[in-house]
């Protein structure tokens, strides 16, 4: 076979997959259960076929990487079509992990480190956190009166063919890219150093502007936070008592 | 065949790594009856001492006893976090000690002259980011044990924890980036040999040193910051509904995690396996020079020496988690933020700059780094003083849209 035919039964794969999505997001609080495991195994087998035999010796992946991209698109499958935000959520953390992992088996440990430190370790926190706090109403299980948004899934067609041809062209212009061996990147001392220059010397004005974005969003959100309270919600301003006076008398709760 | 294994650096890392989970395992069990001493004579008593000679079997009994307990789940816990949560605290606490530098470097007598293999679980490159990932992992076991409970105080409790990790996750950042900027290397074992070659970091950065102290304390969870599980709030806080060996497991996840911080501590400030600061140059001293060669040989019996006092410093480490907790009064969760929000991290950033001017005129390992931090440190102990009292309660909103908006120039409330 040869290349063309290889891309379009990707192609095709990939169109297997987002059917399984499609079956496997929640219509009236239930997922078509069988046709989303068959259509997504269809895709993850293929995919990874087609990645063993069409591309070559030199770009072919090892076991583990087949581990860790399967538990990455299986738990991203999970997240977006899992009933409980709580386990959604904690599957995106999943993910985090799992690309974390890839990360590292491309050589590029100090973004693998700072995917955790930052996703799994600050902002899924923070998520989690929120829909744990959102979500005390609706956690009986097994039940159907679950509310809405979790149970039925918003345009799951249109969702799944934006997806499908996001991934489709986004896969389709990395094989056709000519990209360097990676024995020509890899260096031995790790590469946190020729990181840090890139991003300091080369990306600096980026960096500082991304900085300056962070911190407007920061005040932004302090000054959103803060609530107006109306005049007789001020607790009473203590009277001022001179210093030996202080802590003398006790006024009743 | 043993000597086979032992003379490759894998099977070396295996045979540490195995030997470090059984150490670690067995050090948390007797941490336990070492706080409970620690606490007993701190309060004038005997603490336990019935079970085996001075107590010592006592850990054996409470395991035997947490097995045969009965385990409850809650009605309408979600009984998939429930039974995750304390395991995969135990899992991520467990992780991290594995790249902690505790041998040097080692040569066997039957290994070929001048090859030496590192004595340690893992070398990694970017060590210290990847304990800084471990470790901002760990409050996933708190928040789904919490969480899964369903329990208003144990969620109380994990939501304190969240926030607190959060919270000093910055300054145990900055304090590592000194670190890093004073070093120039993220590997661990190559900081424990620059602290050889120079001087322990905790002198060079005793601020550094102090700040990451205080968020090795509220990341472990420990008291004084030991507001997830505040007793007399609480109830246990996020361990509240947890019994069995389940409840074991959150325990032992909190000594392991204060095992891994005090290691982590030892070796970025307190020159790793070092015996004493400044032993190269006190190896000019006559009768002294055996300091040095603990710090730098590669005979096998230097290593275990070195892993000695390693261990060592872990447990003095442990020792003053324990005193401060059974010395200090726990902080109030305004008071909580506030060290760390308007402290920690100011401080923090003033010292990472001091850092990076040092570093900018070439000069990154220098006593001015100790000179300027102390003065740092004087600095904000005088705007505290001077600032008057700290604002708390509720806020003022800063938008002012609404007649009805009270403006804080003219009404300031201090609560």
């Amino acid at each position: 076979m040869n290349a063309v035919a290889w891309a379009y039964l990707a192609y095709g794969l990939m169109a297997a997959g987002a059917l399984g999505i499609y079956f496997a997001l929640p219509r009236g609080g239930r997922i078509n259960r069988a046709a989303a495991l068959l259509f997504g195994a269809i895709a993850a087998g293929g995919i990874l076929l087609v990645m063993y035999q069409g591309l070559g010796d030199t770009a072919r992946p090892s076991v583990v990487f087949a581990v860790f991209s399967l538990l990455a698109v299986g738990s991203a499958a999970r997240v977006i079509t899992h009933r409980k935000p709580v386990y959604s959520a904690l599957y995106f953390v999943v993910v985090v992990l799992a690309t974390s992992a890839l990360a590292v088996m491309a050589g590029a440990e100090f973004l693998a480190m700072a995917l955790l430190i930052v996703y799994a370790g600050a902002i899924l926190v923070t998520y989690v956190f929120v829909i744990m706090l959102a979500q005390q109403s609706a956690d009986d299980p097994e039940s159907l009166s679950m509310v809405d948004y979790d149970a039925n899934s918003r345009e799951p067609a249109t969702a799944m063919l934006a997806g499908f041809v996001l991934a489709a062209t986004l896969s389709g212009l990395f094989i056709q890219r000519k990209w360097p061996s990676v024995a020509a990147i890899e260096e031995p001392a790790g590469n946190t150093v020729a990181v840090g220059q890139e991003l300091l010397a080369r990306y600096a004005i980026p960096v500082e502007l991304a900085g300056v974005l962070l911190m407007v969003a920061m005040i932004g959100a302090l000054a959103i936070a803060r609530r107006h309270l109306p005049n007789d919600m001020l607790p009473a301003r203590p009277p001022e008592l001179p210093v030996g006076e202080i802590g003398k008398t006790v006024e009743p709760f | 065949m043993i000597q086979e294994i032992l003379g490759s650096q894998l099977g070396l890392s295996i045979c540490i790594i195995c030997l470090g989970l059984a150490v670690i395992l067995t050090a948390d069990a007797y941490c336990i009856y070492f706080e409970r001493k620690v606490s007993a004579w701190m309060q004038d008593r005997y603490g336990p001492n019935r079970v085996g000679p001075l107590g010592l079997l006592q850990p054996l009994a409470d395991g035997i006893k947490f097995i045969l307990k009965e385990e409850f789940i809650p009605a309408r816990a979600d009984k998939i976090l429930f039974y995750i949560a304390p395991a995969l605290g135990v899992i991520i606490a467990l992780v991290g000690f594995v790249i902690l530098p505790i041998g040097g470097r080692v040569h066997w007598s039957w290994m070929p002259e001048g090859t030496t293999l590192l004595a340690q679980g893992a070398s990694v490159d970017i060590g210290v980011l990847y304990l800084l990932a471990v470790g901002s992992l760990t409050v996933y076991g708190v928040v789904l044990g919490g969480w899964a409970s369903n329990n208003k105080y144990a969620f109380y409790g994990a939501m304190r924890s969240a926030a607190q990790m959060l919270s000093y996750e910055v300054p145990l950042g900055l304090a590592l980036m000194t670190l890093i900027l004073t070093m120039g290397q993220l590997r661990l074992e190559g900081i424990v040999t620059g602290q050889i070659d120079s001087a322990w970091n905790a002198f060079l950065h005793p601020v550094a040193f102090l700040i990451m102290l205080i968020t090795a304390l509220a990341e472990t969870n420990r008291a004084p910051f030991d507001l997830a599980e505040a007793e007399q709030e609480l109830i246990g806080g996020y361990h509240t509904e947890y019994s069995s060996m389940k409840f074991a497991q959150f325990f032992l996840a909190e000594y392991t995690h204060m095992i891994t911080a005090s290691g982590l501590l030892t070796a970025l400030f307190l020159g790793g396996y070092e015996v004493l600061p400044f032993s190269r140059l006190l190896a000019g001293v006559n009768g002294l020079s055996w300091l040095y060669w603990i710090s730098t040989s590669v005979s096998p019996w230097a290593m275990v020496l070195r892993m000695a006092v390693f261990c060592g410093k872990i447990s003095f480490f442990i020792f003053v988690m324990m005193w401060l907790r059974w010395t200090l009064v726990r902080f109030r969760f305004d008071q909580l933020m506030r060290l760390s929000w308007k402290a920690l991290v100011p401080i923090g950033m003033a010292i990472v700059v001091v850092q990076g001017v040092l570093l900018y005129f070439g000069r990154p390992i220098s006593w001015i780094s100790t000179a300027a931090e102390i003065g740092i440190l004087v600095i904000a102990a005088m705007i505290s003083l001077l600032s008057g009292k700290p604002i708390t309660g509720r806020q003022l909103s800063l938008v002012e849209d609404d007649e009805h908006a009270i403006r804080p120039s003219k009404t300031p409330v201090t609560v």
